[in-house]
């Protein structure tokens, strides 16, 4: 068991440690998010304020989100680095873990970005339920980011990359915008505990897609 | 002299649209007009069979990809196209019939009331897996891309559905009931939709295999390997 733990804290580290050295991703999506946020403030002129903007917010993360789960599978390209992973006495399981780890590392450090800009943006008031957004929000990641680890890597060898994941990833992760949302507009807007059949529609989607892409990713992974 | 096989696609085809005529000249003599939505409600014994048969085919498209994922043979991959593609033309009636629906009953052509929002999630995530295919150049690639959107999308069904029902309802949903003849007429279009479904998976199926067996001859591999 804790062969399989430094697997995956070797193979994530590796992963945080090339990006951390070149720091390719996380200043391109973190831009292109804020840029998102910015063009759709302007274009909505103020019409939108608190709690609406969450889904302003999830429109950056799933941008960004994508944007970021294609380059972290592309440095696997890179020096056919998937083959050299693959030829390691490794199980692919672990593999997706690892993947998927840093892929939610990103994705926070993503998340510390926008989230304040929106926030400030469109004078979403957090103070209501902090621990509830950041727990909301989470536990939606970690289901976007599943799927998202999963498709990244079935996409990774064809020539089309750039919109094909995209449009694998977005209808996908459809029930995690409406459940979170609803869920966000229930405790801020009409001041309601966290719970209910959104957070389980969000807690069923992380359940069932972890343990598929989990089973699948075997299948997925070609040098 | 046609073939055998031929043959019996036209007997098929016959008693499907024997069948469709049937429905529709019950629907039109036989079938009680309702009160409050008139006329418009005769659309839901075709709406109702329809969005049935959309499921039908994405549970089709899950068993294909789960074959395929399994046994990596490519008619599984053919099948699974066909039944996407068929969904994706039912989801079009469903939503269309839908829509009109919605017109007739709140003056509306579009509402995110949860089951039009349900209905077009699910049009949605079929034809993403029809668009995507002729993306992937490679055939084993897209098959087994294919394969994998197909067994999430089936899966993703259910909670689209639970989510849509979270979205809050402005406007009441003119709900009927059904009489004993209505319920009759309902039943009976079920036999149209579901063999005209079925036959259009069969015929889409045929014609994937075909082609692709004329693309694995043309490249000189010869098909009989990949046959299946």
């Amino acid at each position: 068991m804790s062969r399989v733990i430094r697997q995956i804290a070797i193979l994530t580290l590796k992963d945080l440690r090339i990006e951390a050295r070149g720091r390719q991703t996380l200043g391109l999506v973190a831009v292109l998010g804020v840029l998102i946020i910015a063009v759709l403030g302007l274009g909505l002129n103020r019409q939108v304020g608190g709690v609406d903007a969450t889904a302003i917010l999830w429109v950056a993360y799933l941008f960004a989100g994508v944007l970021s789960f294609e380059k972290t599978m592309a440095v696997e390209r890179e020096d056919a680095a998937l083959a050299g992973l693959l030829m390691a006495p490794v199980d692919r399981g672990v593999l997706y873990v690892a993947k998927l780890l840093s892929n939610l590392a990103l994705m926070a450090a993503l998340a510390a970005v926008i989230t304040p800009v929106a926030i400030l943006f469109f004078g979403f008031d957090l103070s209501a339920a902090p621990l509830g957004f950041a727990a909301v929000m989470a536990i939606s990641m970690v289901g976007f980011a599943a799927v998202g680890t999963l498709f990244a890597a079935a996409t990774a060898s064809t020539r089309l990359q750039g919109g094909l994941l995209a449009m694998l990833v977005f209808p996908i992760s459809l029930p995690l915008v409406i459940a979170s949302t609803q869920l966000l507009v229930s405790m801020f807007r009409d001041g309601e505990p966290l719970g209910g059949l959104a957070l389980g529609v969000l807690v069923a989607f992380d359940a069932v897609f972890l343990v598929v892409s989990w089973l699948v990713f075997e299948c997925v992974l070609e040098p | 002299m046609p073939k055998p096989g031929n043959l019996a696609t036209v007997a098929y085809w016959l008693v499907a649209l024997a069948a469709l005529g049937a429905a529709a000249a019950m629907l039109a003599f036989y079938t009680p007009t309702e009160q409050t939505m008139g006329p418009i409600q005769k659309i839901f014994y075709l709406h109702m069979p329809a969005a049935v048969n959309t499921l039908l085919c994405g549970a089709v498209v899950f068993v294909a990809s789960l074959g395929f994922l399994w046994r990596r043979n490519l008619w599984w991959d053919d099948l699974a196209s066909a039944a996407a593609t068929v969904a994706v033309l039912l989801g079009l009636i469903v939503l269309a019939t839908g829509m009109i629906w919605a017109h007739q009953a709140w003056g509306v052509w579009w509402t995110w009331s949860p089951r039009l929002t349900f209905t077009l999630i699910l049009w949605l995530l079929y034809v993403v897996y029809v668009l995507v295919r002729p993306a992937i150049e490679s055939r084993d690639r897209r098959a087994l891309v294919c394969a994998v959107y197909g067994l999430v999308a089936f899966l993703d069904v259910p909670l689209v559905y639970l989510s849509a029902r979270l979205i809050p309802q402005d406007i009441h949903p003119a709900s009927i009931g059904l009489d004993g003849s209505m319920k009759l007429t309902l039943a009976v279009w079920f036999v149209p939709v579901t063999l005209i479904a079925c036959g259009l998976v069969a015929a889409r199926y045929r014609r994937n295999r075909r082609e692709r067996i004329d693309e694995a001859s043309r490249a000189g591999q010869g098909g009989a390997g990949m046959g299946g």
